[in-house]
């Protein structure tokens, strides 16, 4: 590191005038082009969303129509909230987001609690078998669960709920139990209470606290961010599954949004209706990101999530 | 935090209790649950219209209709739900299936046969293609309100245009080359893109064997031997392989395309003639008015041939209540049930009693062709063999792949060995008792 | 030190308590499902049969893995023992089936592909072309899917990390895709990928006069393309979020440090943003490979493997073949084999790209 160059500071007021220009300008110009392509890159990443919520107004024909020039795929001539209608008509949309709701909701706070506490006697707590526990937990992250669906499927049908009946097929907690524990989750909450500095136990436990209460009083409290982070990551994971209820649910109670869009994908292909589906299935979502974004990109980068 | 979380936990799993005990079904009358398909929309009102009149009808059954999410053409939703639920267990009382699929089903006995049911008087008034279609060693396994047809449409205006001979009954059905020539015809034509809608937008699926395996039999090939169960040297014979070059040819030519957008590309006017299922009649006919025509199956030299087999219920062996199922499949049995069904989507009516009622299928309905096809021997089963899925699902793939530019000797080829290594896989099904 | 009243003992009990309802929750519905998996996969199981399930051995693992290669002798002449040549002069070879049929040593081989090399013509047989088709196409998904979506992620995060009016906006419509749900997007895309009416190729046509069209999902040669750059599309938000989390996590004082240096912009990035950015890029690489070599979704809703299996993959033909083609047996060794593949992976990135992300 050496020290500023002499010259520079010896320079002509002039001199120093002409390079705050020049830089200026070069300042203007890379702007310039950043924003260039970051206006782009927003074009990529949204025509298709765009396409998608625009076309939802617009009649099954004028879609087609409309295509034939590019500016008018993204205006809509005469809107009409008949596919909207038509999607209500012909399923219980509002059961489907109920549902996908409810999984979501469900599963993502019962899987911050027990994730998180297994990620704590992980990182925090000594004793026998925890490295074995622990290589065992990111040899299961890899798993996916798409290639274990059959034996899954075989699995389940055979367990008892608390109401007595057997086999968990269309239910709701079919597609909530089996992914309350999830390694990557555990994985998560493991980075990051690694990190936190110990003294903070110490004094707990000086003061006569157990494990439990070093975790609930100590540790949860530090970790907002992480949870939130998890939180994010397993709920759009569960907004998104597909194949599981695909096989594991039948009927409409317990069917969840994803499953619910595939019949309209079916005999009689309605474009507008699906586009239309798939706008609400999106739209609540963005929105919710949208007014939460600021807050999730810090919990992100608090969380360590980054490695 | 965690207090909030505990409290939130605590709600969900009540709610979850609550709503598992709304979802448990009173005890005083049986139940029956009876899965369903998708269909077309028009259809499927009407499918669940029937079954409300059923349950309003009578105070001892109920019948739940569930329709299954599944994307029938792109995926296989429907068949990936049944296969997942005959795994588990889980199968309902009444199920609804494509026809040929239950010879798989029905070997794995999943599916009661209902020959005991049928009265003699209601099995000589069945219509003789779903007779056999139900069949599977010996025993009726299912049954469907109706059967299907496959043909070819078209304007008669348009055709008036191209200057083209319009056949009127299967006896003076278009030869090879005929058809050849209307084509080109009618591709000339300024009004429209191309000659003919092939729905390929269904996507590589059964449709595909549904609509184009009677083409390789109108060339002399087959899927497989229907003695034998083999497919060596028939799917992958000289005639097949014809077939295949004629099918491609089409698109190459620029008379049909790989890609239609949706299901409309003929009400749109896109296509001047249009290859399809009678599920779509109704519709064109609504667009054209008499100007739309039904014209009898191609004559592509070796032998007349068209599709047929549709939709039926059959009952599973998990049903707990078969007595009460087979009088659900009696009230759908009924002629006025045929007919409201058929009404709806133009299939051909399952019952004669029915078909001679019906203006639209009876002797110079609009849609006689069907009835003619189905009653003069053309129309084919798809292959009573409980490899049956592989069979389409070798056969669909291998067609994919020829109109998307593969080498069509290799793809028939591979589709062999797979319905061949499927056999073995099996022990070549050997018929349970 | 340790001034805890509570004894390793006690420390122990609360371990296994407080890690007991993940440990059943893991155990019950990934691990057990896997052991079942792997225990199938050494039988001939079938989804629904009325045939007993037999132990096979390895027989599902020789029926994915086999391979054969033969060479191939032009027809000759049967008098004057001349090659036989068709009208460009290129020689004639017999129909590969006309061997391998009929001879027990090909028994269970089926064409794979064929390579003409040094003026010999060589066939590879395979007892599933679609498994080792699905292998490299996996394989190519993943070695383009990680550095490309890997790539773009890095340089939004750097272009949203600026100080600019509207990051946050721009930063949102990146992240997008994200949030939806893929099974949805894969059916929008479709309609997007349509070859003459999607709008795709109406753009494509518009800029390059019509001359650019390709088919997309509907060819052999595109379809894996089209499925790459979805695919990328969709995830690419998501790695720009962490990008950026690590971005924010390098201190301004080290860049501070460079401009009194007179470091511009490219030595910056070069001597701070890289190095700092080491254990984001790690986590970035490693959860992404995993993460594509999970191909599925996208792949079952828009093409189904096809067409000619250009865009089949491990886990795609894992699905079909132990749930469509009911053989569970025959799947789950596909399942075996991918878990293998991809721990072995996982294992030598970790080794490569040792660092301090160690877990220990």
């Amino acid at each position: 590191m050496s020290a500023l160059p002499a010259n520079a500071l010896e320079a002509s007021y002039l001199q120093e005038r002409r390079r705050q220009l020049r830089q200026r300008l070069r300042r203007n110009i890379t702007l310039t082009i950043d924003y260039g392509i970051m206006i782009g890159l927003a074009i990529f990443f949204l025509f298709p969303i765009v396409f998608m919520v625009v076309s939802s107004f617009k009649p099954e024909k004028a879609i087609f129509d409309d295509l034939k020039t590019i500016t008018w795929a993204f205006i809509p001539r005469d809107v009409t909230l008949e596919n909207f209608t038509s999607v209500f008509r012909r399923v219980p949309f509002g059961q489907f987001m109920f549902n996908s709701t409810f999984i979501v909701l469900a599963t993502v706070s019962a899987g911050l609690i027990v994730n998180s506490m297994i990620a704590f006697a992980l990182a925090r707590l000594r004793w026998k078998g925890k490295i074995i526990v622990l290589s065992l937990i990111i040899a299961l992250s890899i798993v996916p669960l798409d290639a274990i669906v059959v034996p899954l499927l075989v699995l389940v049908n055979e367990f008892p709920w608390i109401d007595g009946s057997i086999g968990w097929l269309d239910t709701l907690h079919v597609q909530i139990v089996p992914f309350i524990a999830d390694a990557f989750s555990i994985f998560l909450f493991y980075q990051f209470f690694i990190g936190i500095p110990r003294d903070f136990d110490e004094a707990a436990y000086i003061d006569g606290g157990s494990p439990f209460a070093v975790y609930r009083r100590i540790i949860v409290p530090l970790s907002r961010p992480v949870f939130a982070t998890v939180a994010i990551l397993q709920a759009l994971f569960l907004w998104s599954s597909y194949l599981w209820p695909l096989m594991a649910t039948r009927g409409e109670a317990s069917r969840p949004l994803t499953v619910g869009i595939t019949s309209f994908y079916g005999q009689d292909v309605k474009w507008a209706q699906i586009l239309a589906f798939a706008s609400m299935i999106t739209i609540p979502v963005l929105i919710l990101f949208l007014l939460f974004q600021k807050w999730f990109v810090q919990s992100v980068v608090a969380s360590g999530l980054k490695g | 935090m965690t207090r909030l979380l505990k409290l939130s936990i605590a709600l969900l799993i009540l709610l979850l209790l609550i709503m598992n005990a709304a979802l448990t079904p009173a005890q005083d009358m049986v139940e029956l649950e009876l899965w369903y398909h998708g269909g077309t929309q028009e259809e499927n009102d009407e499918t669940r219209a029937q079954v409300d009149r059923f349950n309003a009808m009578q105070d001892e059954i109920q019948v739940n209709f569930v329709e299954l999410a599944g994307s029938l053409v792109a995926g296989t939703g429907y068949n990936d739900a049944v296969n997942a639920a005959a795994v588990a267990g889980d199968l309902p009382c009444i199920l609804d299936l494509d026809g040929p699929n239950l010879y798989n089903y029905a070997w794995a006995g999943f599916l009661a046969p209902m020959d005991d049911y049928l009265s003699d008087e209601l099995r000589a008034d069945i219509l003789p293609s779903l007779i056999d279609q139900g069949t599977y060693n010996g025993k009726i396994y299912a049954m469907g309100q109706y059967d299907s047809g496959l043909a070819l449409v078209g304007r008669m205006s348009l055709l008036e245009e191209a200057g083209l001979r319009i056949p009127s009954s299967i006896d003076d059905a278009w030869d090879l080359d005929e058809f050849n020539d209307a084509l080109a015809q009618l591709q000339a034509l300024e009004s429209v893109e191309y000659a003919i809608d092939l729905k390929m937008n269904y996507g590589a699926g059964e449709w595909y064997t549904y609509a184009f395996s009677p083409v390789v039999q109108g060339f002399g090939g087959d899927l497989i031997d229907t003695e034998t169960l083999s497919a060596e040297g028939v799917l992958n014979g000289p005639e097949a392989v014809a077939a295949m070059e004629w099918i491609r040819s089409l698109f190459e030519n620029g008379y049909s395309t790989l890609t239609p957008p949706d299901d409309n590309e003929f009400i749109n006017g896109n296509a001047a003639m249009g290859f399809l299922g009678h599920w779509m009649a109704t519709g064109y006919y609504e667009a054209f008015g008499d100007d739309m025509i039904v014209l009898p199956v191609v004559n592509f030299g070796a032998r007349q041939a068209t599709g047929m087999g549709s939709w039926a219920w059959s009952i599973t062996t998990q049903c707990e209540h078969p007595d009460a199922a087979w009088a659900f499949m009696e009230f759908m049995l009924t002629p006025e049930e045929i007919l409201s069904i058929t009404n709806v989507n133009a299939a051909v009516p399952g019952r004669l009693s029915a078909l001679a009622m019906s203006d639209l299928f009876g002797e110079g309905g609009r849609m006689n062709i069907f009835v003619q096809q189905l009653e003069s021997g053309i129309a084919i089963p798809r292959p009573i063999t409980p490899g049956y899925p592989a069979v389409t699902s070798a056969f669909f793939t291998a067609m994919d792949n020829i109109i998307k530019g593969g080498d069509i000797q290799a793809e028939l080829d591979a589709a062999v060995d797979k319905i061949e290594q499927d056999i073995a896989d099996n022990d070549g099904y050997p018929v349970q008792n | 030190m340790k001034t805890s009243q509570y004894s390793n003992r006690h420390e122990t009990i609360y371990a296994w308590l407080m890690s007991a309802p993940a440990l059943i929750g893991l155990f019950v519905f990934v691990a057990l499902p896997l052991l079942g998996g792997i225990y199938w996969s050494f039988t001939n199981k079938r989804l629904i049969s009325p045939l007993p399930t037999e132990y096979i051995g390895l027989q599902n693992y020789w029926n994915l893995l086999g391979v054969q290669v033969i060479r191939l002798d032009p027809e000759t002449d049967a008098a004057t023992g001349q090659v036989q040549t068709d009208l460009d002069g290129n020689p004639v070879y017999p129909r590969t089936r006309a061997i391998v049929r009929g001879n027990p040593a090909y028994a269970g081989f089926r064409l794979w592909f064929t390579k003409d090399v040094l003026g010999n013509r060589y066939v590879v047989l395979a007892r599933d072309p679609t498994f080792l088709r699905a292998l490299v196409n996996t394989f190519v998904f993943v070695l383009v899917i990680v550095p490309g979506q890997g790539g773009l992620a890095l340089i939004m995060a750097l272009l949203v990390n600026q100080r600019l009016r509207g990051r946050y906006v721009f930063r949102t419509i990146y992240f997008s895709p994200v949030v939806t749900s893929m099974a949805v997007l894969a059916i929008v895309w479709t309609f997007l990928y349509n070859p003459d009416q999607g709008l795709i190729n109406r753009f494509l046509g518009a800029i390059s006069f019509g001359s650019i069209k390709p088919a997309w999902l509907v060819s052999a040669d595109s379809a894996l393309l089209a499925i790459i750059i979805l695919s990328a599309w969709q995830a690419a938000g998501f790695q720009m979020i962490i990008f950026l989390a690590g971005l924010q996590g390098i201190p301004q004082a080290l860049y501070e440090a460079a401009q009194i240096d007179g470091g511009n912009t490219w030595q910056q990035f070069r001597h701070v943003t890289i190095p700092q950015l080491r254990n984001t890029t790690v986590f970035v690489i490693i959860s992404t490979t995993i993460l594509a070599f999970r191909l599925f979704t996208q792949v079952d809703v828009m093409t189904k493997g096809g067409p000619q299996d250009a865009t089949v993959t491990v886990v795609f033909h894992a699905v079909d073949t132990g749930f469509r083609q009911q053989k569970i047996g025959y799947g789950s060794a596909v399942t075996v084999l991918f878990f293998i593949i991809v721990v072995s992976i996982a294992l030598i990135q970790r080794a490569l790209l040792k660092s301090d992300v160690e877990v220990e």
